[in-house]
């Protein structure tokens, strides 16, 4: 028995004093200089996908007013209706206008 | 006013790591890289082998960030430390390796050169019957010998239940004493 306890006691303390090759010194900056050269896959959440795509297209305020100015314009523009028969008048009297006139020459 | 890198514990330079910090990975290799080549130098006994394995883990994580899960883990260096298990046995499957370094840097100069001898011889014999163990046997062993992780620790890493990983240590060390038994 106390051989058996002997026996652990020098096997644990063989097992403690294990020797070691130690790593080369610059090993950690080995690893931080290759990291530098691969580039990182980003995953990202739905929500974060979303908000990276919303700021892809972000513009400065001015922009935002002028984009405005310009919707609302357009919409009121075509919104208000033409008056057709009008311009149609004037071009007959354009035209009789002209036709006196060669008739003068 | 922002802590220092060095002061960041693993769990800030991961999240960091994870937004694309070089500094945070820097500092995070220069911490744990010792430890993590420890585990893989005992279980390859190659010190180009063992380097490669933490290099090519460090490069996973940096890499893939997102590998690392706060939720799922409960520590940096547990998980890790599984990581470098897989690979090493990764690395077995694919190569063959010497059976052991030199033994010039096993030995201790400050000692006698006969006491030196035969704990060096003693060591040599050690590493040979460590290493015909069992691949579950062997990294118990060396996790809970060297790297003075508790048994709880070691049986996260392996995915095992206390009782088992305690059951495997005491299976090495039996197997041990017995094969080394004419120098015990």
């Amino acid at each position: 028995m106390a051989i058996n306890d002997e026996r652990d006691e020098k096997l644990d303390l063989w097992l403690h004093r294990r020797g070691l090759t130690p790593a080369s010194s610059d090993l950690a900056q080995r690893i931080i200089l290759r990291a530098q050269q691969v580039p990182q896959i980003r995953t990202a959440s739905l929500w974060q996908s979303i908000r990276e795509l919303c700021a892809e297209f972000h513009l400065p305020k001015p922009a935002y007013v002028l984009a405005s100015a310009l919707t609302i314009g357009l919409v009121i523009g075509f919104s208000t209706p033409q008056d057709n028969d009008s311009s149609g008048k004037d071009v007959v009297a354009a035209q009789s206008f002209l036709a006196v006139d060669e008739a003068i020459l | 006013m922002p802590t220092a890198w060095p002061e960041k514990d693993d769990n800030e330079l991961l999240s960091l790591i994870q937004n694309g910090s070089s500094q945070a990975f820097s500092t995070l290799v220069e911490r744990h890289t010792e430890r993590f080549y420890r585990l893989a130098y005992r279980y390859l006994q190659s010190r180009e082998a063992a380097e490669d394995v933490v290099q090519d883990a460090f490069i996973k994580l940096w890499e893939n960030p997102a590998l690392w899960q706060p939720e799922k883990n409960s520590k940096f260096t547990t998980w890790f430390y599984r990581i470098i298990v897989n690979l090493c046995l990764d690395f077995r499957k694919r190569k063959t390796l010497a059976p052991l370094d030199d033994g010039k840097q096993l030995i201790d100069e400050r000692e006698p050169m006969d006491e030196t001898m035969i704990r060096a011889q003693e060591q040599k014999m050690l590493e040979k019957e460590i290493a015909a163990l069992p691949e579950r046997q062997r990294i118990a062993l060396n996790l809970c010998f060297d790297e003075g992780l508790t048994n709880q620790e070691a049986a996260e890493i392996m995915g095992l239940n206390l009782k088992a990983l305690q059951s495997l240590i005491m299976r090495a060390k039996t197997t041990l004493k017995a094969r080394l038994k004419s120098i015990l």
